[in-house]
């Protein structure tokens, strides 16, 4: 009860002082322009420095964040104190949640957005558009993916090969999301870069919307011979993306209850071969040779991501490993996050296609949980009996890594107190890492 | 062709493309410790030892684990032998002015 007065008591208050803020303003505009501006500037100076002192003021008030704000900057500040909240609360995601609903709250700080001050996201030469700049190039998702491959064990899928094919199955949410934005009206670009939000992977999602949905490239002309621009939807794709991500503990178990059944849930794997350190070094190399031939388009990421994980099985170059799954990856997260929350300006980010995409997300994360489940069913029927799959583990080929990893372990041990799945689990999560990338190559290939 | 059309050539061609990537690597990955121990058994044979059977080479990793493990605490928590005797004995000790609370406390100045 307290708390729910509190609240009130802030809205009032901001109330009031927006309202009188927003006075304030609409009295000084008529002085801003035309002669009777330099009347009122020049006032003081002919004596009456105490108007002078009140138009300073007033010029300060129209220019503090109470005389600019908008609903939608309210409602996004409250999304990003959301975000805080589920990260320091519940600890979902909090390395992504804390810097994204930060970058929220900076975003959408209002200001006058044409006094020139060169502090928003989309003002050339602000601090915010410089750093944005490497989420526009595609910079970042590749410097992340060192990071993960550098920390990436990939023994549990060398030991067991076949889970590989999980990590491709669940790819199928990509593109049936892909067909379902273009059925609702999206240009085939934009429909490529809300598709991969089924990868469940950020990094590649950035690093598509970044390339096909970044609002510069054109994607025709009007009948006056206009160019027409692809939609900028790098921000509502990455906060749709992230926020799947930290909510696959809850999307994916009513899935995974549905398409099971007990005697399926209570499969147990063999467990999985010591791996030796050659084959651990070929990994990297075969991987990178392998997929990058057949998708080129995927080599800023897979590349990386093989790079990482040959620093760190090599054994010579320890400290290059250290530094790419530590202090790299730790700072390109902060930008990363920090940018992509700033993005989220409510007059760039509340619109009816960041709705559409919030549901095409939910939908694509649903659809690739499922095929991976049924994947994995599916491979059951040709495997021996001591070669079976536990089907809960083709969730875990959606990716956001290590999260569904966990959730198939915290379902398996539900059926089964004694029944660990988490190493067979990372087999197809990490594959599933390979798979997103390998169609985010894909998908760039035949709309880029 | 239609958007629509074309996004389903599309979703059909990059689906079977990432599928098939995926199964060319879990084919690498399946015969590549295979032929690993060829390399290794060939190595061994000139050398005149005895080749391992097949079967015997991979181990799992719960063995992989407890051999570590065996090896960690042999190596890293080695100790010397206990006299197996417990040694807590309570000791009554007489009072002493010297561990008194009461003389630690410094007294308060007097003016």
């Amino acid at each position: 009860m307290k708390k729910l007065a509190a609240f009130i008591a802030v809205i009032v208050l901001l109330s009031v002082l927006h309202s009188t803020f927003l006075v304030a303003n609409r009295q000084q505009v008529p002085t801003a322009s035309g002669p009777q501006t330099m009347q009122v500037q020049d006032a003081p100076a002919s004596g009456d420095s105490d108007k002078g002192a009140v138009e300073a003021v007033r010029k300060f008030l129209s220019f503090t964040g109470f005389a600019n704000v908008k609903a939608g900057n309210m409602l996004m500040i409250a999304v990003g104190l959301l975000f805080i909240f589920l990260a320091v609360k519940y600890e979902y995601e909090p390395l992504l949640l804390i810097p994204i609903g930060t970058g929220i709250l900076l975003g959408n700080i209002p200001f006058q957005s044409d006094a020139g001050l060169m502090i928003g996201i989309y003002e050339s030469g602000s601090v915010l558009n410089y750093l944005y700049f490497g989420v526009i190039k595609g910079i970042y998702p590749p410097l992340i993916f060192l990071g993960i491959g550098a920390m990436t064990d990939f023994s549990s899928l060398i030991s067991n090969p076949r889970l590989m094919l999980l990590g491709a199955a669940a790819q199928i949410g990509i593109f049936t999301t892909f067909i379902g934005a273009l059925l609702l009206g999206f240009h085939p670009a934009e429909a490529g870069a809300i598709g991969i939000i089924g990868g469940a992977d950020g990094p590649t999602a950035i690093f598509l919307s970044s390339r096909l949905a970044n609002g510069l490239n054109v994607i025709g002309q009007t009948i006056n011979g206009d160019p027409i621009y692809v939609k900028n939807l790098i921000g509502p794709i990455a906060i749709a993306a992230y926020s799947y991500m930290a909510l696959v503990p809850v999307i994916q178990p009513p899935i995974m209850r549905l398409l099971t059944t007990k005697k399926e849930r209570l499969i147990r794997m063999k467990p999985p071969r010591a791996v030796g350190r050659t084959e651990k070094i070929l990994f990297p190399i075969v991987g990178l040779l392998l997929t990058t031939f057949i998708s080129p388009s995927a080599l800023p990421l897979l590349g990386m991501l093989f790079f990482g994980n040959l620093l760190k099985e090599s054994g010579v170059t320890k400290r290059l490993a250290e530094t790419s799954r530590t202090a790299l990856i730790d700072i390109v997260t902060i930008i990363l996050g920090l940018t992509v929350g700033a993005s989220t300006q409510a007059d760039v980010f509340l619109t009816p296609q960041s709705i559409m995409i919030f549901a095409l997300g939910a939908f694509a994360f649903a659809v690739s949980t499922a095929g991976g489940i049924l994947f994995a069913k599916v491979m059951n029927l040709f495997l021996k009996q001591e070669d079976r799959i536990n089907p809960l583990i083709g969730a875990a080929g959606v990716s956001a890594v290590p999260d569904s990893a966990r959730v198939a372990q915290v379902m398996g041990l539900k059926a089964d107190p004694n029944n660990h799945l988490l190493m067979h689990a990372m087999a197809p999560n990490v594959a599933g890492v390979i798979g997103s990338a390998v169609a985010a190559g894909l998908l760039l290939s035949f709309l880029g | 062709m239609s958007d629509l059309e074309y996004g389903l050539l599309i979703s059909a061609v990059g689906y079977c493309v990432t599928l098939l990537t995926l199964a060319l690597l879990h084919f690498a990955f399946r015969y590549l410790p295979k032929l690993l121990q060829l390399q290794l058994r060939a190595r061994m044979r000139k050398m005149g030892q005895a080749v391992l059977p097949g079967e015997h080479l991979p181990i799992t990793g719960d063995v992989s684990a407890a051999i570590a493990t065996a090896l960690y605490l042999h190596l890293n928590e080695a100790h010397d032998d206990e006299p197996v005797k417990l040694t807590i004995k309570k000791i009554s000790k007489s009072y002493s002015p010297w561990s008194s609370k009461i003389f630690g406390l410094s007294r308060p100045l007097r003016r």
